[in-house]
């Protein structure tokens, strides 16, 4: 009798296993047939996670990091699906502009595999560290590219851009983009006196905690690239959660808050004589900056917002 | 009890109907809804386009994990209770998925160019670097179900201890971490499933075979030396098989909670003590919590995914507490 | 009482042996609490800023930041210290601690619900939240432990370990679902005490000082408990109202503890174990001892915890649980009988 139950269970399982089996096989026929069907020039793109083919010009691309869709949207392409964290608030303004409607495909974390595939889309360009897991899978939706953004600073991120670009086919078009973006970074180091030693740090503040953005950060990373020396040489991490006492030590002659809430550190520390003493609260060089734009885009077009801002900041705005 | 009175093969058969017909339904539902008669068109070979590419690469392949890991922790938590001779335990408590999940995390944060495949071999060495210690430590002349418990809960916390050490030393790499930590069936493929699939297929026949010793095992040492059971051999077998099924489970899935508690517990309530009935109405019921979990994920709040771990959770944390109720009464 | 009141001397040299250690050490490790940071301060100069404080930068942090943190640490440390003492004394468990009965977790569920869901509370309401919290967590644990017959170490364990991560999961869901950073989520299942100040200090210490307190007075009837429910009976010691007592100072000092410095685990594990060990069992003795020798540890882990991510801040609870966690693997490997 027990061994009968054991044997059905097992049944069970290797029907399905089997049927399972067969709807794959079948799959993979298919799309063979796909791609034949196409026969434009390929070029072959390097990426983190190996080489893929792409032939002629994506049209539909989902992006699943922020500084992807700055990249497709500083080539003029609008991605028809992105990875938004399911608020679209977190697409910061400027590209909100740029790009048309899109269709969001869940949390940066965990996209929905489903959502993309149903796009249909034609390039999936994604993160290393968040996604090299499920690469196999976004490669069977579409030509998938791998690319550093999440662990990036700012030297990858303008890699990363040209590797879209030549992944979009539009490698001219890039190249004149980036000249561009160079071009304004040139104009934007130039309001940067020769002389500037005053040191900044970038700092995400939430009520958890003071998370400062040392020089190997993107951010921080940025304003070095036009001579604003950041207030953190050291440290293994990027991001480091400091306090008082550090922010004292290191005595930032500019800091740029990134404010998560309402209530925060800061509002606590205001009521501290130390803080108060800090170089940049002395000399009122505390400037509050929009966080989306400043620690999660990382992109062409945010990094000049980023330092059109650091720099009307710091020159500008004479009080 | 009313349930009692129903014979244990009726359930079984009762659950293993649900479980297929669970498994069904679950196709259809996620980001994307697929109608039960699209799906039907599909099985008999019909082209339904895009819902076709959907269901075979994404759904599937996350249902049969479903079976899998269900399976795997579901068994993995009865023999562990019948081990220990304590029904709140189970692979999490006593270290196992904690091992894994340490030695997985050092992986994914230590050696992130480490080829994908690397991950689950790793958690599974963690797995049984924990079994290997949980005898190192708990044998004094043989093992005291006791003792292996306790044990197992130490080495556990000091794998929590060093995980946490992880995560606050790499908080960027953290981040892929997460995600496994919590446990989810998100993201797996048709590769995932053949890697896991051996060793559950293979083992699970062997753990219906050594039904009756747990029996034996679960009437107390004396008694079962008695019976001509030699009793730590047993044990040892049962628990490196409870580890294989868990281990293996937690290796491609992530370190996803509480299935291995709950799964036995309800069986139990269903089909009694009986292993040889135990231990495949702990599996069914295993899969069944898998597959509602993960429904949730998928379908709540589309398109975001929430890790399956966070459902078995809040769907254990209640159930647990009327289990508290229950055991009070009786 | 006999066995108590014949040997007051050797008690009381006791207690001043070891309140005398313990203070030594406390006094050495919160001095280097308040000389290792960020911030180079010349060892030799600490001492002399903190009892003279002039106007300068180093007086200023020694003074709004170092001083209440050590401070914050100390009394956190001591009240976990006592309340696992009182635990394993009413439980005759050597396993029984905060972080093992679930109150831990409890009190930082509630605290977690309490800041995602009602935002905007101040800190001094969410300190019933984790009272609260801390008796929710610690009776379940207590009711599935003591199901079935008497409460063994290993049922005490595996009810702890089990409810502490069901409550540690739905802390990690709630966090998760609110879109914070991990060090949030980490904060809420380790517990730390960086960037504590002198109002964290100030909500601290009046509760903490009751359950001191408290702690104190229950030490007598606790020793008569351990001598068996008959002896303490015969003795006319009312159990019920022992425990009972016992259990609202628990939750008054554990409770106090998550709601300033989160779920800070294993102090009240390591600490009453090891002062027992070597004291033997008169809690009059232990509790104080225990309390001071919780208060020097946790201030150590602090000063270590200020090296992993350096010149950043890492939760403490970190450390307390490398240091904890393997000598919970040594009690365990006993069986977790009484050494």
């Amino acid at each position: 009798m027990k061994k009968q139950w054991t044997a059905f269970f097992m049944l069970l399982f290797v029907l399905f296993l089997a049927a399972c089996g067969n709807a794959n096989d079948e799959q993979t026929v298919e799309d063979e047939g796909d791609k034949n069907q196409e026969s434009e020039e390929t070029r072959v793109i390097k990426h983190e996670m190996g080489e893929t083919e792409i032939s002629g010009t994506p049209e539909k691309v989902v992006a699943l990091e922020f500084s992807f869709v700055d990249n497709l949207a500083s080539l003029g392409v609008s991605p028809v699906g992105i990875a938004d964290d399911n608020d679209k608030e977190r697409i910061i303004e400027p590209i909100r502009e740029e790009i048309e409607d899109y269709t969001s495909v869940g949390t940066r974390k965990q996209p929905s595999l489903e959502v993309i595939s149903s796009l249909q889309p034609d390039l999936i360009i994604a993160d290393m560290q968040r996604h090299k897991d499920i690469y196999d899978q976004l490669s069977e939706i579409a030509p998938t590219i791998i690319l550093p953004s999440l662990a990036a600073d700012y030297e990858g991120i303008i890699d990363s851009f040209q590797t879209v670009s030549k992944a979009m086919g539009m490698e001219d078009k890039g190249e004149e983009v980036l000249a561009e973006h160079q071009q304004k970074m040139e104009e934007l180091r130039a309001q940067v006196p020769e002389d500037e030693d005053r040191t900044v740090l970038p700092a995400v503040v939430a009520d958890s905690g003071y998370y400062a953005h040392n020089m190997e950060s993107y951010t921080g990373s940025l304003l070095e690239s036009i001579g604003l020396k950041n207030a953190i040489q050291s440290g293994d991490d990027r991001y480091n959660k400091i306090n008082l006492e550090q922010l004292v030590e290191f005595n930032p002659d500019v800091l740029f808050h990134m404010s998560a809430g309402d209530e925060t550190v800061v509002t606590e520390w205001e009521n501290n004589s130390l803080y108060q003493d800090i170089s940049a609260v002395k000399n009122d060089e505390v400037h509050e900056v929009d966080r989306n734009m400043w620690s999660r885009f990382r992109g062409l077009i945010s990094s000049e917002k980023i330092l059109e801002d650091a720099v009307q900041y710091l020159y500008e705005e004479q009080k | 009890m009313n349930l009692k009175k129903i014979s244990p093969l009726a359930w079984i058969l009762f659950l293993s109907i649900l479980t297929l017909l669970g498994a069904f339904l679950s196709i259809g539902i996620g980001a994307v809804f697929i109608d039960p008669a699209v799906i039907l068109h599909y099985f008999t070979g019909g082209n339904v386009e895009n819902s076709g590419f959907i269901i075979g690469n994404f759904r599937l392949p996350r249902i049969v994990m479903c079976l899998l890991v269900g399976t795997g922790l579901g068994i993995s938590g009865a023999i562990l209770q019948g081990v220990v001779r304590n029904p709140l335990a189970s692979p999490d408590v006593i270290g196992i998925t904690k091992g894994a999940g340490l030695s997985a995390a050092a992986v994914i944060i230590l050696f992130p160019e480490l080829p994908v495949i690397g991950l689950p071999i790793a958690a599974f060495f963690g797995a049984g670097l924990v079994t290997v210690g949980l005898y190192l430590f708990a044998f004094r002349k043989g093992v005291q179900p006791a003792t292996l418990a306790l044990v197992g809960i130490a080495l556990g916390a000091i794998c929590q201890a060093g995980i946490q050490f992880l995560t606050i030393k790499f908080p960027i790499e953290t981040n892929a971490a997460l995600v496994w930590l919590t446990g989810s069936v998100w993201g797996k493929d048709w590769g995932d499933v053949w890697l896991l699939a051996p060793w559950i297929l293979i083992v699970t026949p062997i753990t219906f075979a050594l039904a009756p010793k747990l029996d034996v095992l679960s009437l107390g040492d004396d008694v079962a030396e008695g019976l001509g059971e030699p009793v730590q051999k047993a044990r040892l077998l049962l628990l490196i098989i409870a580890v294989l099924l868990a281990g293996s489970s937690v290796a491609i899935v992530g370190t996803l909670g509480f299935v291995g508690l709950i799964a036995p517990h309800i069986a139990r309530q269903l089909v009694g003590n009986r292993h040889a009935y135990l231990l495949p109405a702990s599996a069914l019921v295993g899969i069944l919590l898998l597959l509602l979990a993960d429904d949730l994920g998928r379908g709540l709040f589309p398109p975001t995914e929430v890790p399956a771990g966070i459902f078995t959770a809040i769907i254990g944390a209640p159930y647990f507490l009327f289990l508290l109720r229950k055991l009070q009464k009786s | 009482m006999n066995q108590l009141s014949n040997q007051p001397p050797f008690y009381k040299y006791k207690l001043f042996i070891g309140l005398l250690g313990g203070a030594f050490l406390l006094v050495v490790s919160i001095v280097a609490s308040l000389s290792i940071g960020a911030y180079a301060i010349p060892f030799t100069e600490v001492l002399s800023l903190l009892f003279n404080p002039d106007h300068s930068k180093e007086a200023s942090i020694i003074h709004t930041i170092r001083l209440p943190r050590a401070l914050v640490g100390v009394v956190v440390g001591a009240c976990l210290a006592m309340a696992g003492g009182i635990m394993q004394a009413i439980t005759n468990n050597p396993l029984a601690s905060p972080q093992i009965f679930g109150v831990n977790a409890g009190a930082s569920l509630m605290v977690v619900i309490g800041v995602v869901l009602l935002p905007g509370l101040g800190s001094d309401i969410l300190i019933y939240f984790a009272f609260l919290g801390a008796a929710a967590g610690g009776g379940i644990v207590y009711y599935l432990a003591s199901t079935g017959g008497g409460m063994t170490p290993v049922k005490l364990a595996l009810a702890g370990i089990t409810v502490h991560l069901f409550l540690s999961s739905l802390i990690q869901g709630i966090v998760l679902f609110h879109e914070t950073s991990t060090e949030d989520v980490l904060f809420w299942l380790a517990g730390g005490i960086d960037g504590r100040n002198w109002s964290d200090f100030s909500l601290l210490l009046p509760w903490a000082l009751a359950g001191f307190l408290g702690a104190l007075l229950l030490g007598k009837s606790l020793t008569i408990l351990g001598l068996g429910d008959e002896v303490a009976q015969g003795l006319g010691q009312s159990i019920g109202w022992i425990r009972g007592s016992s259990a609202l100072v628990v939750i008054l000092l554990a409770g106090i503890s998550v709601a300033v410095a989160g779920p800070i685990g294993f102090i009240g594990l390591i600490i009453p174990n090891i002062v027992r060990k070597i004291i033997g069992s008169d809690y009059r003795v232990i509790l104080p001892v225990a309390g001071l020798f919780g208060a020097v540890l946790l201030t150590i882990s602090d000063v270590l915890s200020r090296f992993i991510a350096f010149p950043g801040e890492s939760p403490v609870g970190i450390v307390t649980a490398l240091i904890g966690a393997p000598f919970f693997l040594y009690l365990a490997s006993k069986g977790g009988r009484k050494g």
